[in-house]
């Protein structure tokens, strides 16, 4: 004979409900109040930048002049042409780079746990000390193009960081190296939970390695490709710690990003109201990125309930 | 070491002190405590407070320093925060016309009795006096003094070019490059990539064109002078000077280069004196290298102020108060300021103290120098790059151009020009 421990008749529902209240506590105390810190930290700021706030924050309504000054201003351009750039290709490079080490390491090699470590290794160096590392690396002075011209090949250039229409590729190959670890892992686990059957199947119908990858398997990849995509799409956005430690902005202003703009308004020109103006149009930048994933998001997940 | 006039002088402050009312409740049998934040924390000037906090111990205080690493605004960053939470510090760093912003949202302290127990307006330059009293009160108190445009020149560039005169005008600047170059100095200037290094190199260019133009157009933003045809010649210069500096630098603070510096590699040094103190303390020696005035075109000495000061923060703890007043006395001190100066390298901003005698260097005695001539033919003015001719805002919206010009040599200077008008007027 057994005993149901949780679910003896006669014992009320309440007593269960009560055992576990620590575990939602746990869960929903926080995220409440994290959303409540975030949806009220979005409020503040949006109402700041209607105000005429400058060191500290004031009360007031200044209508659209925080935005239009931050629209019009020459460091806001150079940073939203920059943020164009340097998203699009730090996301397609990193997609590229991290895919290609992902389809590498899973041919089965030797060593893969070593290797696999080594590129996610990246990930868990901060940003400031990738930037400053790069930032040696790549001066001309001291770094790549040093070592090159050392070696013998005295007419070497690479001087893209003290340039100032490359300085921004600077950026991408920094950021790249750092994350495109995190794009091969995600792509790795994808590839390893392709179903078996599926590629006996296509061998069997005499497929080949590259029409296998892409036919068979790289299709099946793609919702891990469109949260790649989102996730460093919205780290391109919101990049600060590696442009500051790696070009701080420069050489003059032409390597700005939102993010840097931002906190140039807010904290070195003590402009809080327009400093909080460039904030929201960021956080327009991010919607617009974020929106439309949750639509797919949303469609799928239909779709997947009606089949 | 003066010490009876140190007494003297502090008992001459108290006296002052207990004429007031809240000053005579912090008095008596309370320990001055002193809460203060600055963005001193390593080096030279780490050293500096670290001494001037130990002779605050000395006289019976408690001293309570937070030192914010990095730069002026991570420290301001602070302070807002303080301030916000209701809390500010009993006494922080700020300078320039920022202690006119900030002092508008949160109470400061009235110190016109202690400045006027010490005597010091006297003996404090009027300009400088301006920036400290800005309601027509005395809450801020400088503490030291630096020029922006001293001219520090490699002992072995001078060498290697053959010369041993110090330029003194702009042409004679130039020329000197010039044999630098050709004596085999790779970058005749030396160099930091930061914003504020690029500001210097134009304010120093700027005003040693013409101070007159200089205090127009930057310290007063009237619309003729930004555009008359000094700024363009400002511009032509900086352009010069940029060519013959490192590009290399990237985004490097200036200190990173003073050993290629010391060493010949780099020739001369636009820089405030604080770079003394820099060189002194990575162990570099003085006969590796000569301070002197910036260029100036009608051979005068020209200064470019910045003045680091203190502002005090009203607080009701009777200790605080106690402790402000201290720190007041202390910070107006003339042997406080001669010890504070000879660690940093600045000068002190006393006027009347005697830098004749030891610890002095002949830098800071040509500065020193400098200022008095500079401020009898009123040649004086407030330093852009260091955030004493302007509010934040409109400093870095001017050396946003700067900036962009010394780095992007496809930029003109008839364009940096008006681009820099442009800029003013955007953030009036």
């Amino acid at each position: 004979m057994t005993i149901a421990v949780s679910t003896t008749p006669g014992q009320p529902a309440a007593a269960d409900w009560v055992r576990r209240l620590p575990e939602y506590l746990a869960i929903w105390v926080p995220l409440l109040l994290s959303a409540a810190h975030l949806i009220a930290f979005t409020l503040w700021t949006i109402w700041i930048s209607f105000t005429p706030s400058t060191l500290v924050p004031v009360s007031g309504w200044v209508g659209l002049r925080n935005y239009s000054s931050v629209a019009a201003s020459r460091n806001w351009q150079i940073a939203l042409d920059n943020l164009l750039l340097f998203g699009s290709a730090f996301v397609l490079l990193s997609l590229a780079t991290g895919l290609i080490l992902a389809i590498l390491l899973d041919q089965r090699i030797r060593g893969e746990n070593l290797l696999r470590s080594i590129f996610l290794y990246p990930l868990a160096v901060s940003f400031v000390v990738t930037g400053t590392v790069w930032s040696w690396l790549l001066n001309p002075g001291l770094g790549i193009q040093k070592l090159v011209r050392d070696l013998g090949w005295t007419s070497f250039r690479f001087d893209w960081l003290i340039d100032r229409d490359m300085a921004i590729w600077t950026i991408v190959i920094a950021a790249i190296w750092q994350s495109s670890g995190f794009a091969m892992a995600l792509f790795l686990a994808g590839l390893r939970s392709v179903d078996a059957d599926l590629i006996k199947a296509a061998q069997i119908d005499g497929a080949g390695p590259i029409r296998m990858y892409r036919r068979v398997i790289l299709p099946t990849l793609w919702p891990i490709t469109i949260t790649v995509i989102v996730i460093q799409l919205q780290f391109a956005i919101s990049t600060f710690d590696l442009v500051r430690a790696l070009t701080n902005g420069g050489p003059g202003i032409a390597t700005q990003l939102p993010a840097l703009v931002v906190y140039d308004l807010m904290f070195q020109r003590s402009l809080l109201g327009r400093g909080a103006a460039a904030a929201v149009l960021m956080l327009l930048i991010l919607l617009a990125v974020l929106l439309p994933y949750a639509a797919w998001r949303y469609v799928q997940r239909r779709r997947a309930i009606d089949a | 070491m003066p010490i009876t006039t140190t007494r003297r002088r502090l008992l001459a402050g108290s006296a002052a002190a207990l004429a007031l009312p809240a000053f005579a409740r912090a008095q008596g049998a309370i320990k001055p405590r002193l809460t203060a934040i600055s963005q001193w924390s390593a080096g030279s000037d780490g050293a500096a407070i670290t001494a001037l906090g130990k002779k605050f111990e000395e006289k019976g205080g408690v001293w309570q320093h937070s030192p914010v690493p990095g730069f002026t605004t991570e420290m301001m960053n602070k302070l807002r925060a303080q301030i916000m939470a209701g809390d500010p510090p009993a006494c922080s760093q700020l300078k320039g016309p920022e202690i006119a912003a900030w002092s508008k949202i949160a109470p400061t302290v009235d110190l016109d009795a202690v400045v006027a127990a010490a005597g010091y307006e006297k003996v404090v330059a009027p300009d400088l006096a301006k920036l400290h009293k800005p309601g027509g009160k005395w809450i801020a108190l400088p503490l030291q003094i630096y020029s922006t445009n001293m001219l520090f020149l490699s002992k072995r560039a001078m060498d290697k070019a053959k010369a041993d005169k110090i330029p003194v005008t702009w042409a004679e600047f130039n020329d000197l490059a010039e044999k630098m170059k050709a004596g085999g100095v790779p970058y005749p200037i030396a160099n930091g990539g930061t914003r504020a290094d690029d500001g210097q190199k134009f304010e120093a260019a700027l005003a040693g064109i013409s101070p007159t133009a200089y205090r127009a157009a930057i310290m007063n933003l009237d619309k003729k002078a930004l555009e008359g045809p000094e700024i363009k010649a400002a511009f032509v210069q900086v352009r010069k000077i940029a060519d013959w500096m490192d590009p290399n630098v990237g985004a490097q603070h200036f200190s990173t280069n003073l050993k290629r510096f010391v060493d010949g590699d780099m020739g001369m040094m636009i820089m405030g004196g604080w770079a003394q103190g820099v060189l002194r303390n990575a162990g570099f020696k003085f006969e590796d290298f000569i301070i002197a005035p910036g260029p100036s075109d009608n051979s005068k000495p020209v200064f470019l102020l910045n003045a680091d000061a203190f502002i005090f923060w009203q607080r009701k703890e009777p200790d605080l108060q106690a402790g402000q007043t201290l720190m007041a006395q202390l910070v107006m001190d003339p042997a406080i300021q001669t010890m504070y100066s000879q660690i940093t390298g600045s000068i002190p901003v006393r006027t009347d103290v005697d830098l004749s005698g030891e610890g002095w260097s002949d830098g800071q005695r040509r500065t020193a120098a400098a200022l008095k001539d500079a401020i009898a033919s009123n040649q004086a003015v407030l330093s852009l790059a260091h955030n004493m001719a302007q509010e934040n805002g409109m400093t870095a919206a001017i050396i946003d151009v700067i900036t962009e010009y010394v780095k992007n040599k496809t930029i003109k200077p008839e364009q940096a020009a008006i681009r820099l008008a442009d800029a003013v007027e955007s953030s009036r």
